[in-house]
């Protein structure tokens, strides 16, 4: 039989030295900032029953999901995410808590991606979700929020960008095209406006003029992308519907997103669609040159703690992909980032619980201090020699000089 | 994707550069380098800040879904196969076939309630197509010459790539149905048209013109 003992399943990666402490660093500095605007840490387990993101408002497709089978049977999942678990928490244990909720989670979730693709299919996640508060002021905390997290990523140029799926709700109902929803979406997902003007106009009947106003608006959803001018096109077209309202208010936050940050870095897509059964109004997501996909991704999402069995609950909240920002890190930066200890000791033969004891005394006054593990001096110094060792520090307490310092 | 403010595009070598490369000229970009190539991969527009790299039709779509290219050509046939993230924004018109359904003349491939067997190079298109029919059908991935499988009793159909329908005529295969309508694309990485929406839509725009 083939064995496979000696590599990683695609899609996951063993991460050493600066991989690892720039990854631990991303994540330290996300918890921290959570931390520092009042959010508790939240830890859900790795494995999960399928049924907690088996739901239409949960918007996972199973083949995207690893799956495997309990004692008993029943059909688990790897967690492909953290907010679904988060909303069975809240639906549950912290169902008569004192709401708003500010919660964090910094975890790995599991997408089965297509292979040889080159995609993560192990990705750490750290984000917040704001249940239970004010709609207005949430949408905004959370937008700056995620603005802070997209500014602190070390890269050449970032996008934040926002939108809304109100209005392509709105105008799939209006349309009656529910039924199709799914190929409307991909449609607008992928900006693909050629082909969503064939499809609008073999499959909706124009038979009323608010249907034909609409269905001109769904058309032109895709291109509805860019800077503050976005708005008024958006204005023009959807005058005299009441879509209108849902455009201003998008607007005002888009107006208190540019007070905060230079204006040029914030965008605005009506396009962005993804996730239509799950968010339930603004989306946001944010880019770095680095990176080809979103680095941040988040929205409104009033229904699924709902899903849950509990009472409808105004929810928002983003996850931040912390593998790309870290991988951004490093590209960016050539400097080493794991350090080796400052001094080596070696200890005599006899004298090895003294070593021992002379490390930690070491390390406890702040240098950090390794305890060579050669047998001999000269073995011992080579070593120190090819890790950048610079200081060598030798114990024998037989000696008249029980301790020796060696500068190499 | 580096620190960069030219555009880099992915065009599927063959057929589809060679139009694409026309489409350029038409616009009025200097493509003598395009024309000139040698053996080199990546070529420049000059005066235009568009980097040009020529790839497989497959690897058009992997470069863009990663973002190291920004924008790509490739035919609708390997985003149906392939499928992937990216937008797809303009259809070039050029590179015009379908995909359809074929098999021995005078067979009647709907009668009966046997399974069927399908060979094609296609297996995801073939699989969607069935399972929208909500049929089984079983597959058989083919690398070369799929019209041979249905002559040598292999399948029953096969879900191909026609064009002028010649190549079935002269085995004595015909088409039983359409699947779906083949042209070029542009696509684009989804960050890329974020960070450089001006430049890239400058772009598409005078292709679409000079379509």
């Amino acid at each position: 039989m083939k064995s496979y003992d000696l590599i990683t399943p695609e899609g996951t990666r063993d991460l050493l030295f600066d991989e690892c402490v720039a990854r631990k660093n991303e994540e330290e500095k996300l918890r921290a900032m959570f931390t520092a605007h009042g959010y508790s840490e939240v830890i859900t387990p790795a494995l999960e029953f399928y049924d907690v993101f088996n739901m239409k408002a949960r918007s996972f497709k199973q083949e995207d999901m690893y799956k495997l089978v309990d004692g008993k049977g029943r059909l688990m999942v790897m967690r492909p995410d953290s907010t679904m678990p988060i909303a069975r928490i809240v639906a549950t244990r912290l169902r008569d808590s004192a709401f708003p909720l500010k919660l964090f989670y910094s975890q790995n979730i599991y997408r089965c991606n297509p292979k040889m693709a080159g995609r993560d299919d192990e990705i750490m996640q750290s984000g917040i979700e704001i249940i239970g508060g004010d709609e207005k002021r949430s949408d905004l905390e959370a937008l700056c929020l995620a603005a802070e997290v997209l500014n602190s990523c070390e890269s050449t140029d970032v996008r934040f960008e926002i939108g809304d799926n109100t209005f392509y709700k709105y105008l799939l109902k209006k349309l009656e095209l529910e039924d199709d929803e799914e190929t409307v979406r991909l449609l607008i997902e992928s900006k693909n406006t050629p082909e969503l003007k064939i499809y609008i106009e073999n499959n909706v009947k124009k038979d009323s003029p608010e249907k034909a106003k609409a269905a001109q608006i769904l058309s032109e959803l895709p291109t509805l992308f860019g800077g503050a001018e976005v708005f008024d096109r958006a204005e023009k077209l959807f005058g005299g519907t009441v879509l209108l309202d849902s455009l201003y208010e998008l607007k005002e936050t888009f107006r208190s997103l540019c007070k905060l940050e230079s204006g040029d870095k914030i965008t605005v897509d009506l396009g962005l669609v993804n996730k239509a059964e799950y968010y339930t109004g603004i989306i946001f997501r944010g880019y770095i040159e680095e990176y080809g996909q979103a680095v941040i991704s988040g929205g409104r999402y009033d229904t699924l703690i709902g899903s849950f069995g509990a009472q409808d609950m105004p929810a928002v909240g983003f996850a931040a992909n912390v593998n790309a920002i870290a991988a951004a890190y490093l590209r960016k930066n050539t400097q080493p980032l794991s350090k080796r200890a400052d001094i080596l000791v070696y200890a005599e033969d006899d004298s090895l619980i003294d070593g021992i004891r002379h490390c930690n005394s070491l390390a406890k006054s702040g240098v950090s201090a390794e305890f060579c593990a050669c047998s001999s001096l000269e073995a011992a110094m080579q070593y120190a020699k090819a890790n950048g060792i610079k200081h060598l520090e030798v114990v024998d307490c037989n000696a008249e000089e029980k301790i020796v310092k060696i500068g190499l | 994707m580096n620190d960069r403010k030219t555009i880099r595009i992915a065009l599927t070598k063959g057929r589809l550069e060679k139009d694409t490369v026309g489409l350029f000229e038409k616009i009025g970009y200097d493509v003598s380098q395009l024309r000139d190539k040698g053996r080199r991969l990546i070529l420049e527009i000059p005066g235009a800040d568009i980097e040009v790299v020529l790839a497989k039709a497959a690897d058009v779509i992997t470069y863009v879904e990663h973002g190291v290219c920004d924008m790509g050509v490739v035919g609708k046939d390997t985003i149906d196969e392939h499928g992937g993230r990216f937008f797809e924004v303009c259809d070039l018109g050029f590179g015009r076939c379908r995909f359809a359904l074929a098999g021995q003349k005078g067979f009647d491939f709907y009668k009966g309630c046997g399974v069927k067997t399908i060979a094609t190079k296609y297996p995801n298109v073939t699989r969607r197509f069935f399972e929208a029919k909500g049929m089984d059908v079983d597959i058989v991935k083919i690398e070369g010459s799929v019209e041979l499988a249905p002559l040598l009793s292999l399948s029953d159909g096969i879900v191909d790539i026609v064009e002028t329908g010649t190549t079935l005529k002269e085995n004595g295969l015909e088409v039983y149905e359409d699947v779906s309508p083949i042209s070029a694309r542009v696509i684009v990485n989804p960050v890329s048209m974020k960070l450089k929406k001006t430049a890239i839509e400058n772009l598409i725009a005078e292709m679409e013109k000079n379509i």
